[in-house]
């Protein structure tokens, strides 16, 4: 993990110095492998229903492979990733050649024997070892074999709406916001806010597994990790919950206490999910949200906030650790993939720019998308990479700069506190991450429903519920 | 009859048996594909640890055990049973009182019929979605409007444990009470008018007919109702799914509901969902034979 | 006479009395108002399709600011619903003609040929009649996985094919007709199909014109299957769509609402085509199901 930061600290100093494009690129038409024959069928090629632009980047793509590599066949398939439809396809040997799934499902797939190794392939384009440490825990075997790579991650901060927050009296002399550096501010706030506002301080979004994905952040900062850990592997290897430690029942106390205390939840936490939180903070009803970098086009451009009156925070430290949880979508291959498909499949990504490697076509591409994003009033932010390739880094952080379009001053306590490691950045739980969310989802669902709610037992009868789960799909094998 | 007659006719019937065979062979065919291989491998795969969808090893009962010894599962089943009671509660009467009533008017019957029968062709995800709305806890819900033109504070309503399953089939009630009254009209129309002329005329009430004529006349229909209306409720899925995801605290999450988070929440564990799938199938069918029990002299299916 | 003819537990004799008069009064009212309760979600979801996102969340007025007929044009287009609607028409097309031929045929086995043995198949249909159909889901979709029928509507439309309910109601009909019609037909040389085709099917348009209806209606809300087979293809339906939108987010509050009165539009035109048919035919064949 230190590694990644440390990459990326480095990757914002180098943008400082570079402001050109180093011309060290390859151009896009040439043909590079003549020899090698096969065929692949790409998921996610967008529908007919999708925007025309989207459609020509993607036929462009399909023109350049066809240049580079002519005898390598694309068949475009519009299959969009769900564990419940991949699984059977994988099996009846119909699984895509390449798909999209979000880093919650890698190791799973990968522990079944239900994705293809691309680990040579990686090594012969010479970018295995520019491979982000961070990104190998999640998409490598125990023996260190590659099976996905990173497709765009994110870090969990918090959203802002500052309209709000203005109108609480929670700004500085220079009209910046005065913000929560940690989760006792959040709940003083968000008081403070409810009150002078009549919006809701925080939106939670305490529905099917949301709430537990983002308590599991909170706990981190109330001190669960080590060893008092939501989840570990003991000495003999079997994995074992957690969630009676003094530290999580800390960090469920004051999940109870900013619905009874404090009072600043929106009404309708336990069924408000991912995109009405987005939009509760984007039009106006609540002030706060816990949410990533990547989302910042979800509040803005998707529900109407002016991208002046948002702003993106880091994750409020708690008094027992400064954790930012870490994560995205990926690219992974069907099972059944040959040698020859790999390194096809490898071909295309470095093609539609997901290999360390830029041409011209990326370049324009890149440019094209930011300033798409400017146009429909999305904030336009350094991404965080997953590749250790500084001079690769450096590049596509210039163009970023020219298309920026917010005060960074909004932005700037996110990203320094990735850069500068006062944050510290963090996967999700190893294990079975979905059924541990929806277990703790249940327990923040009695806290803020029933006045009084018994924090312990709750956390017990989860604990144990999810213990017998563990025990019944992984200690069990 | 000559012996060689006889023959001959049995081998014809035995072609004519043979060729009736092969006009039911293409359903045969595709109730096996649809429903009966489906079914038994559900059966199948829950006596099998399931490494996602092959079979690793047999174990007998053990999924049935691990599943039902679950908090989620106890939950899961008086939810259902819930669900079912309240679907009794509201949706079981409110049709014959609905078929009542618009069978006493006089003039409009058809716009009546029209305008109840319509909900139920609205296809049921839209109208979970729709109500959704209606109950929303902010103020912008539909409810929360009208209560507060009436002066009465915004209320939440899915946030209440103990009020969800009420208004998931208050949804459900919504949807289908208009066409089941229909129903019930057309029984009841079967009831000869001069019987009721009769009655009145030796001074029976309103009242009196109603309940010595009226309903009798529904009694075996509203029993086969019954029987379809708990095997439909208790398959109950998408709707809690959709409107409340299980919550809150699990207080709607259904039997059917726990068999897909089983399968495809992120476990794939597809030979514990076919547990559960059983022994739905199971209760369902010890229901329905507690039925047939007691309705054996009516029923004209065997 | 006319009394007579009438239906009702109230009789125009007692009409006469105040007590009754009241009674009926307030049947009158109660019916109004379930006419309301019947009607009113549906011209709320069309009113607040007229609204933005911000005035969907924010505003606690039924009515919205603006009718603007733009906002729905700006869903149709930006989501190509037509393209869904044309998807749905042709899954529900092809279900309605599976679920005629093959439940139909089946039935006429069982209700009218009767060959040795019908009885068991007749009671393996009764049977599933009681089985959730999602039970079987998981391995249903494999199975069709395995035969290669994955992003297809041939695995959809067939299942319309495999219906126990459809093949009851074929039965019950069936042998409700007089034996005397089918039994002339096969003194006449016609053969079991032609006898189906010709004699049966012609007598049977009632219990047609019902499992059609049945069909298209279980075809245009149909979405798991269809979700899990068409996968995130070009073939999607308008509610497997609807679907995607509510599981996967990716659509705002405000379209939601357009969506959803995209989805109930095609259904309320066609109940308004056959809103005779429905309210008496389905209902009289509901009545002996």
């Amino acid at each position: 993990m230190n590694k990644l930061v440390k990459s990326l600290s480095l990757l914002l100093s180098l943008c400082l110095l570079l402001s050109a494009v180093p011309a060290v690129f390859a151009e896009s038409d040439e043909v590079v492998d003549a020899n090698l024959t096969c065929t692949l069928t790409l998921g996610n090629w967008p529908p007919d229903t999708a925007a025309q632009a989207e459609k020509d980047l993607f036929e462009g793509y399909k023109a350049t492979m066809a240049k580079q590599y002519p005898n390598v066949t694309l068949v475009p398939d519009y299959y969009s990733y769900s564990l419940s439809n991949y699984v059977p396809m994988a099996k009846g040997g119909t699984a895509p050649s390449i798909f999209q799934p979000p880093f919650t499902d890698p190791q799973l797939l990968i522990s079944q024997h239900l994705v293809g190794d691309v680990t040579d392939a990686l090594k012969q384009f010479g970018v295995l070892d520019k491979f982000s440490p961070s990104y190998v825990e999640m998409l490598a075997d125990e023996n260190g074999r590659i099976y996905g790579l990173p497709r765009d991650g994110y870090v969990l901060g918090m959203h802002l709406n500052l309209d709000l927050f203005r109108q609480a009296g929670l700004v500085d002399d220079e009209g910046l916001p005065i913000y929560p550096k940690t989760l006792q501010e959040m709940a003083e706030y968000g008081k403070i806010i409810k009150e002078k506002t009549g919006k809701a301080g925080l939106v939670f979004p305490a529905s099917e597994t949301y709430g537990g994905w983002l308590f599991t952040n909170i706990a981190w900062n109330f001190g669960c990790v080590g060893e008092s850990a939501l989840e570990y592997q003991d000495e003999d290897g079997r994995w074992v919950c957690n969630f009676t430690s003094p530290e999580c029942v800390a960090a469920m106390e004051f999940m109870r206490d900013l619905r009874w205390k404090y009072d600043i939840l929106n009404v309708d936490a336990t069924t408000t999910d991912w995109a009405s939180a987005h939009t509760l903070l984007g039009t106006g009803e609540a002030a706060m949200n816990f949410a990533a970098d990547d989302s910042v086009d979800q509040p803005t451009s998707n529900k109407g906030l002016p991208v002046e009156d948002f702003a993106l925070i880091p994750f409020p430290a708690g008094d027992a650790g400064r954790y930012a949880l870490a994560g995205g979508t990926c690219y992974m291959f069907a099972p059944n993939i040959t040698a020859d498909q790999g390194i096809a499949l490898m071909a295309y990504l470095k093609v539609i720019g997901k290999l360390p490697f830029l041409d011209d076509q990326i370049i324009a591409g890149m440019r094209a998308d930011y300033a798409a994003k400017r146009d429909r009033g999305a904030p336009v932010l350094p991404a965080i990479s997953a590749w250790t390739d500084e001079e690769y880094n450096a590049a596509k952080q210039a163009i970023i700069d020219e298309y920026c379009n917010v005060d960074m001053r909004l932005y700037n306590d996110f990203f320094d506190s990735i850069n500068e490691g006062t944050i510290t950045l963090k996967s999700e739980e190893p294990v079975f991450a979905q059924q541990l969310y929806r277990e703790l989802t249940a327990v923040i669902q009695r806290m803020i429903t029933r006045e009084g709610a018994d924090v312990n037992k709750a956390l017990r009868q989860a604990e144990e519920s999810f213990q017998e789960y563990l025990d019944d799909e992984i200690n069990d094998i | 009859m000559s012996q060689s007659a006889k023959r001959v006719r049995s081998h014809a019937k035995r072609s004519e048996s043979f060729k009736s065979w092969l006009i039911m062979l293409p359903g045969l065919v595709l109730m096996t594909f649809f429903v009966w291989e489906p079914l038994f491998e559900s059966i199948r795969m829950s006596l099998y640890k399931t490494r996602n969808v092959e079979l690793v090893r047999f174990i007998g009962l053990d999924n049935f055990v691990s599943v039902v010894g679950k908090d989620d599962f106890m939950q899961a089943l008086l939810n259902t049973f819930s669900y079912t009671f309240w679907s009794l509660l509201l949706g079981f009467a409110l049709p014959v009182i609905l078929a009542m009533l618009i069978g006493e008017t006089r003039r409009g019957k058809g716009f009546f019929r029209t305008a109840v029968y319509l909900p139920n062709m609205l296809p049921g995800l839209a109208v979970i979605i729709l109500w959704s709305a209606f109950f929303s806890g902010e103020k912008s819900g539909v409810f929360n409007i009208i209560l507060m033109r009436l002066g009465i504070p915004a209320q939440t309503y899915l946030t209440h444990a103990d009020w969800v399953i009420p208004i998931i089939i208050l949804i459900a009630t919504w949807k289908g009470a208009g066409a089941t009254a229909l129903i019930y009209m057309a029984g009841m129309a079967g009831v000869s008018p001069e019987l009721y002329e009769a009655a009145a005329i030796d001074g029976a009430t309103v009242w009196h007919r109603i309940i010595h004529i009226l309903l009798p006349s529904i009694r075996k229909l509203a029993g086969t109702l019954l029987i379809l209306q708990i095997i439909s409720v208790f398959q109950i899925m998408y709707e809690p799914m959709v409107l409340t995801k299980g919550g809150p605290d699990n207080a709607s999450l259904s039997l059917m509901q726990l068999m897909w988070q089983y399968a495809f929440g992120g476990s794939m564990n597809y030979g514990k969902a076919s547990a559960v799938a059983v022994i739905v199938t199971l209760i369902l069918l010890v229901m329905t034979a507690i039925y047939s029990y007691f309705n054996r002299k009516e029923s004209d299916w065997d | 006479m006319k009394n007579i003819q009438r239906t009702g537990v109230i009789r125009d004799y007692d009409m006469h009395s105040t007590s009754v008069k009241i009674g009926y009064g307030f049947i009158l009212f109660l019916c109004g108002l379930m006419v309301v309760l019947a009607v009113f979600p549906l011209i709320w979801v069309v009113l607040a399709g007229f609204k933005d996102l911000k005035e969907f969340v924010s505003s606690t007025s039924i009515f919205p600011k603006s009718f603007d007929l733009n906002a729905y044009a700006v869903t149709w287009s930006q989501l190509g619903i037509a393209k869904n609607y044309l998807n749905s028409l042709i899954f529900v097309v092809g279900s309605v003609v599976c679920a005629l031929i093959f439940n139909g045929l089946l039935g006429y086995g069982i209700g009218i040929l009767k060959p040795k043995g019908h009885k068991v198949v007749k009671r393996l249909v009764m049977l599933s009649l009681l089985m959730p159909t999602t039970i079987s889901i998981v391995p249903l979709f494999m199975n069709i996985q395995k035969l290669g029928l994955g992003n297809s509507f041939v695995p959809l439309w067939l299942s319309y094919g495999a219906n126990a309910m459809y093949v009851i109601l074929f039965v019950q009909f069936f042998e409700s007709l007089p034996s005397s019609i089918v039994e002339a037909s096969r003194i006449d040389g016609c053969s079991q199909l032609q006898t189906f085709f010709h004699i049966v099917l012609p007598l049977s348009k009632p219990i047609c014109t019902v499992i059609a209806i049945f069909a298209v209606n279980a075809a245009w809300s149909d979405f798991l299957l269809p979700y899990l087979v068409l996968r995130g293809g070009t073939l999607q339906t308008v509610m497997v769509r609807l679907f995607v939108f509510s599981t996967e987010q990716t659509v705002n509050a405000d379209t939601m609402m357009r969506s959803v009165v995209f989805s109930m539009i095609p259904p309320i035109i066609l109940f308004f085509i056959f809103q005779k048919q429905l309210t008496e035919n389905a209902v009289s064949v509901g009545i002996k199901g």
